[in-house]
């Protein structure tokens, strides 16, 4: 999958996550996080997992996290892909490969 | 705009003319938040007093960046007071350049520069000694054409740089369009290199004023953020040690502009090695002190196309004829 237009998700408020998508050749993925010291690993592997159940090869994405939970975190970058991207999601596989 | 022009002032700043929109926080019926938008650059920020401290820029950024991403912008700039780099780094932003205790530019994608940084790669060009001419060229007149000349004269390869802001009378399209046909007239055009223009090239045009006393200020945070940009992010990946630049006796702003040149880009203390300015003598015409583009958009104006001729390459003439915008310079006289 890849991103073709720019997209956001989420909020900055604490608790929250705001999550950027834009279109680029290749994937890069920055993420930052006011929790980085406790959860930055965390952080980074709930994102890199959702990216991967979504198949995105290409894109920007920038995550700027405010202490979300994971649960918010997987939403958020969903939403973003979701609305960053012109092709179909297959929503029903994807749920269900989730835990 | 009265209430936001009021709360703006009460904050110490004023509002640019270029805001093309307004993300507003009211508080029962009184507006106490606003933050403004202009192209790709996030300006016009100012939050009641009482309510400094709550956090209340995120969800303004937040209708900005919508706002933004409505008119087809990513990713955006901000400009501010070095003080209040802090509220812009914890909404994401990253510093770029800063002229202290004046102002700071800041970026919100990580990896926006280097992206750039990576597309000028390809146009490394190996030599011993490397220059570069930063242009408008709004026309590209002789005077343009004798800078490059020049710079060509005293280095092994040549970057032009064509401003990419679109504020001037021919458009960005049309500008790159004159000095690449200039250019590809010209002996050295092997060993000039013209890039087009990019977020990182600033125009002093579009600078944001709103929170800068007065014209002087503008101009010293304009150069000095431009200045660093290109010593810091652009010539190191070009390998350019030297710039050329054009001296223009009427025009006071170019010639502080200059004179900011040596500072920035030799003397102040940077990570990237310092740049050589040469700043030389704008050729004359035969019965003109000197060409300049604003002296050819004054003659384009009066519809003095023959006197234009001589101040022009014949490419640049060429592209003036066949598009006079007659109606952008609002000039009638003669038409040939």
């Amino acid at each position: 999958m890849r991103i073709t237009h720019d997209a956001v998700a989420g909020t900055l408020e604490s608790g929250d996550v705001l999550v950027r998508v834009a279109p680029d050749e290749t994937l890069g993925v920055s993420v930052s996080t006011s929790v980085e010291a406790q959860y930055g690993d965390v952080v980074r592997k709930v994102v890199a997992t959702t990216l991967a159940e979504f198949g995105v090869e290409s894109g920007s994405v920038i995550v700027e996290d405010k202490g979300a939970l994971d649960c918010t975190l997987r939403a958020r970058v969903q939403a973003a892909v979701a609305r960053g991207t012109d092709e179909q999601i297959d929503w029903p596989a994807l749920i269900g490969r989730l835990p | 705009m009265g209430e936001v022009d009021a709360l703006l002032e009460r904050a110490g700043i004023a509002r640019d003319a270029d805001v093309e929109f307004f993300a507003l926080a009211h508080l029962g019926t009184e507006l106490v938040g606003c933050m403004g938008l202009a192209g790709d650059v996030v300006k016009c920020t100012a939050v009641e007093e009482s309510l400094r401290g709550t956090n209340l820029v995120a969800p303004l950024l937040m209708e900005v960046r919508y706002a933004a991403i409505e008119r087809g912008h990513g990713r955006l700039f901000v400009y501010a007071r070095p003080k209040n780099a802090r509220v812009f780094s914890a909404l994401g932003f990253r510093p770029l350049a800063e002229v202290p205790d004046l102002a700071v530019l800041m970026e919100d994608d990580p990896r926006g520069i280097e992206r750039y940084q990576a597309s000028l790669s390809a146009m490394v060009r190996q030599g011993e000694r490397i220059g570069a001419v930063v242009i408008n060229a709004n026309p590209f007149t002789l005077g343009h054409e004798y800078l490059l000349r020049a710079a060509a004269a005293d280095c092994d390869i040549v970057h032009v740089f064509v401003v990419g802001e679109d504020r001037s009378l021919y458009t960005y399209g049309e500008r790159f369009h004159m000095v690449n046909s200039g250019v590809a007239q010209m002996p050295e055009r092997d060993r000039i290199v013209v890039h087009g223009g990019s977020r990182y090239v600033v125009s002093g045009s579009t600078f944001p004023q709103y929170f800068l006393k007065d014209a002087p200020d503008v101009s010293r945070a304009y150069t000095g953020i431009d200045l660093q940009l290109f010593r810091g992010y652009i010539a190191p990946v070009l390998g350019i040690r030297h710039r050329f630049v054009g001296t223009e006796p009427t025009s006071e702003i170019t010639a502080q502009y200059n004179a900011e040149m040596t500072y920035w880009l030799c003397d102040a203390p940077m990570a990237a090695p310092p740049i050589e300015v040469h700043e030389l003598q704008r050729v004359g015409a035969a019965d003109q002190a000197f060409v300049s583009a604003s002296k050819v958009r004054a003659l384009l104006r009066a519809g003095r196309l023959s006197d234009v001729r001589r101040l022009v390459p014949a490419t640049t003439y060429d592209f003036l004829v066949h598009k006079q915008p007659w109606d952008a310079v609002g000039a009638g006289g003669e038409r040939s």
